[in-house]
């Protein structure tokens, strides 16, 4: 193992600007789903591990949808609407909200009055439940994807930090003209010569064959050189999208939560869930209140991540994202709605950096490593307070 | 320790150890890391390999019984039915031609369901009904315990798509009707460097499966020897979604292609954001490995894995009598699925017909028998190449193809003999 060459052999520091966007964009997702795991902690002081698995479930609800608006397999409908994804989206959110309220209501709420250990374990069935029960059920082998032609908003954008040298931009222009030039000389060959191809040719057309090749190198190597030169952040349509949905269901969340009244009874049972009871919160339904925001929000990360990926599903989908979710939950520290922001997002650019370090074999290991650096020196988390809940 | 007296933070503590270990994800069946009763020396070609000495199974009556074990469920489940088709269809065609020496062959299968432990106890029952020789898997990773099942009882197994180097060296009774992966990656480095006029490559490793670190590995030392530069290696791992940062510190480092090891699942949105993120079809090409073989790849690549080239065993558009003789006959028997869908059809149907074959030339009517006239087969002519495992250890050098991705499915680019491959 060879930890040090790569810093010392320098960063690409040109790659920074463009990695903290990937970073955040990246961590929006973790941010939505461990607003999950942190509002129902906050209610009930359970981990719900079967979140993972609702977020699952959701990504699948998608893929159907998108077979049922006509997005198959083999499917040659090649335009797509807003509507579509505004469906998908809206069909998500529903069943995810449905599967987390049934879930509370059969296998936590029967817990609720035993041990919290317990209730942990029970979640940690479902999950294990939902896993392998839902292959049985799901198309998963091969794994299904959604169709790309179902996203109206493909390909990419890129901002200019810090233009390519005019030189190259040049060598574009003066490498064009040979390059076609030469390309159709040897179609002209080809045509010429139908038993020959451009992997099998004869001797007599070997010399057209590379006079094309290498004019073609010359124009690439131009354009590879301008889009690797500069500076410049990618930004994909898609991720973009993911972006700002999220944002705009985080400031839903939160105003559900500061200016309504079930969000005010919400606190007041993540405050006191005894005393709350006693004041004449229906508990029970704010229970199944939060459950309902929490699995529409991993809903809605489900769908986006599905479609816009187009990431194929098996019924382990869930497993990772949820994981990772989970801890950037506990960094920001669990229970708090903030905290779960920005725990998700310093998860995902923590993620990204650990790659522009050079250490993309570790990336994964540092959600973990992450984790256990947080239970060691703060277990309340970045955002939580150090009160202990009262016994 | 104050921390762990508070009942917050203990909770908390007792709920993370619960998430670091729903945090080991299953294994994959290809990976097969996990079989610690093969004892394996690693080097191909030359390594003393372990002779059987258990006797086996013997034919008795007027059938002889063959075993195929097949993932008939899972995620492996296109392959499994494509290798119950191509084998059954070889034992009918011998059937009908006579049988061997008079006797009809029967086969009889054993499913895997995509998992090792499965495959091993397939294997076990299909020898206690009789089998003298068995068929399969085209996992590496279930195959490495099958063979072991069929090594403890003394039957022969020939391998049907498991490319991992070191199988073979589990025992004299392994033997595979492919090529391996330290030859697919030099096959690819060529193709790269000679045909497409590549020189800086990058590499996209998925870390968790030994196949694509070890073709990774051998894809990068054929590239070098012959010249080109290996500019970058980024990680990561099956069943992640999001591979921009790599592909970020990919594209600064200015590669005119990338070799994607991995499997399809992964390799279709690795296309799509490699070209999103600005690094065009022409300029950047995609290359990769048997593990792309899967139709499911133009689904999940799209537009974007159009115009790439893999590593393949057999391809239908090829001109050869055997592959055009082998097409109809799949046409004939199975009319609903005109086509194999992957490579396993055919080479599934190589090894049975390998094995009938040596049935014939068998000395003795048992297992042993059997195992020794596989080992002596010279020139066998397959539908995907012609085989020898006399002095190969199991392991016959074998042609492979190179097939470009297009908007049809995969057209046929370029065949290499073992001979031509600079390695």
């Amino acid at each position: 193992m060879h930890l040090f060459p790569h810093l010392l052999a320098g960063l690409e520091f040109r790659t920074l600007p463009e990695q903290l966007v990937n970073g955040l964009f990246l961590g929006a997702i973790y941010a939505l789903i461990a607003l999950g795991y942190t509002m129902v902690y906050g209610v009930l002081r359970l981990i719900n591990f079967a979140h993972g698995e609702v977020y699952m479930l959701g990504a699948y609800t998608a893929l159907f949808v998108s077979y049922a608006l006509g997005f198959g397999v083999g499917s040659t409908v090649t335009s797509s609407s807003v509507l579509n994804l505004l469906i998908m989206l809206l069909a998500s959110m529903t069943v995810c909200s449905i599967v987390g309220v049934v879930i509370e209501r059969f296998a936590y709420r029967p817990m609720r009055s035993h041990s919290r250990i317990a209730s942990l374990i029970t979640a940690i069935g479902v999950s294990l439940f939902l896993q392998y029960a839902g292959a049985l059920f799901l198309p998963n082998s091969p794994p299904p994807s959604i169709n790309e032609q179902v996203n109206p908003f493909r390909g990419s954008t890129q901002l200019t930090l810090v233009g390519p040298p005019a030189s190259a931009l040049q060598a574009i222009r003066d490498a064009k003209p040979a390059a076609e030039q030469a390309t159709a000389a040897f179609n002209n060959y080809l045509k010429a010569h139908p038993t020959e191809s451009e992997f099998n040719i004869s001797p007599a057309g070997q010399p057209l064959r590379d006079a094309a090749r290498t004019a073609e190198d010359k124009l690439e190597s131009a354009e590879r050189e301008v889009t690797g030169s500069g500076v410049t952040i990618t930004i994909r349509y898609g991720e973009l999208i993911i972006f700002i949905t999220s944002l705009i269901l985080m400031g839903i969340l939160k105003y559900l939560v500061s200016n309504t009244r079930p969000g005010r009874a919400m606190r007041a049972v993540s405050h006191d869930f005894d005393s709350a009871s006693l004041m004449g919160v229906n508990v029970n339904s704010i229970v199944t209140f939060t459950f309902i925001v929490g699995s529409a929000l991993a809903g809605a990360g489900a769908m986006m991540q599905a479609t816009f990926k187009g990431t194929p599903m098996t019924t382990f989908f869930g497993l990772l994202p949820g994981v990772k979710a989970f801890v950037a939950a506990v960094l920001g520290g669990i229970g708090n709605i903030p905290g779960a922001v920005l725990g998700g997002l310093l998860m995902g650019v923590a993620e990204t950096l650990m790659i522009w370090l050079g250490y993309s074999r570790y990336a994964d290991a540092i959600a973990f490593v992450v984790l256990i650096v947080v239970l060691l020196f703060r277990p309340e988390g970045l955002l939580g307070s150090a009160e202990v809940d009262k016994v | 320790m104050r921390l762990l007296k508070d009942k917050h933070s203990s909770f908390i503590a007792a709920a993370a150890l619960a998430a670091l270990a729903l945090g080991c994800t299953p294994t994959n069946p290809d990976s097969g890391n996990g079989n610690s009763t093969t004892t394996t020396t690693s080097t191909s070609g030359g390594a003393k390999r372990p002779a059987t000495t258990a006797p086996g199974n013997k034919i008795t009556g007027d059938t002889i019984l063959i075993g195929l074990v097949a993932s008939q469920n899972g995620d492996l489940r296109p392959w499994g039915v494509d290798s119950v088709n191509g084998a059954q269809l070889a034992v009918d065609e011998v059937n009908k031609a006579g049988g061997i020496n008079g006797k009809k062959v029967e086969l009889r299968i054993g499913d895997s369901a995509s998992k090792p432990e499965q495959g091993k106890s397939a294997c076990e029952k299909l020898i206690s009904d009789g089998v003298v020789g068995v068929l399969g898997e085209v996992a590496s990773g279930i195959t490495a315990q099958m063979a072991q099942a069929a090594y403890e009882k003394g039957v022969p197994d020939i391998a049907i798509g498991a490319t991992r180097v070191d199988l073979t060296d589990i025992g004299n009774n392994v033997f595979r009707v492919c090529y391996t992966d330290d030859f697919q990656g030099p096959v690819m480095a060529n193709f790269a460097y000679k045909e497409l006029g590549r020189r800086n490559m990058a590499l996209m490793t998925d870390k968790k499966q030994p196949y694509s670190t070890g073709l990774s590995a051998s894809f990068r030392d054929t590239f070098t020897k012959l010249g080109g530069k290996i500019v970058d290696e980024q990680f990561y791992e099956s069943g992640q979604t999001q591979f921009t940062a790599q592909l970020t510190q990919l594209k600064a480092k200015n590669p005119d292609g990338i070799f994607c090891s991995g499997y399809f699942n992964e390799v279709g949105p690795i296309a799509r954001q490699t070209r999103e993120a600005g690094m065009t079809n022409d300029a950047v090409k995609l290359l990769g490995g048997d593990g792309w073989d899967s139709s499911q790849i133009l689904e999940t690549g799209g537009e974007a894995i159009i115009g790439g080239y893999f590593c393949n065993h057999y391809n239908g558009q090829e001109k050869r009598p055997e592959v055009q003789d082998f097409l109809s006959k799949w046409k004939e028997k199975y009319p609903s699925n005109p086509v194999p869908a992957t490579t396993m059809g055919a080479l599934a149907y190589d090894a049975a017909m390998l094995m009938c074959d040596a049935l014939k030339r068998a000395k003795t009517p048992d297992s042993q028998g059997l195992r020794d006239a596989i080992a002596d087969t010279e020139n066998f002519k397959g539908v995907t190449g012609t085989i020898t495992l006399k002095g190969n250890n199991g392991n016959p050098p074998k042609r492979a193809i190179v097939v470009e991705l297009t908007k049809d499915g995969q057209r046929f680019a370029k065949a290499y003999e073992p001979s031509e491959v600079v390695r």
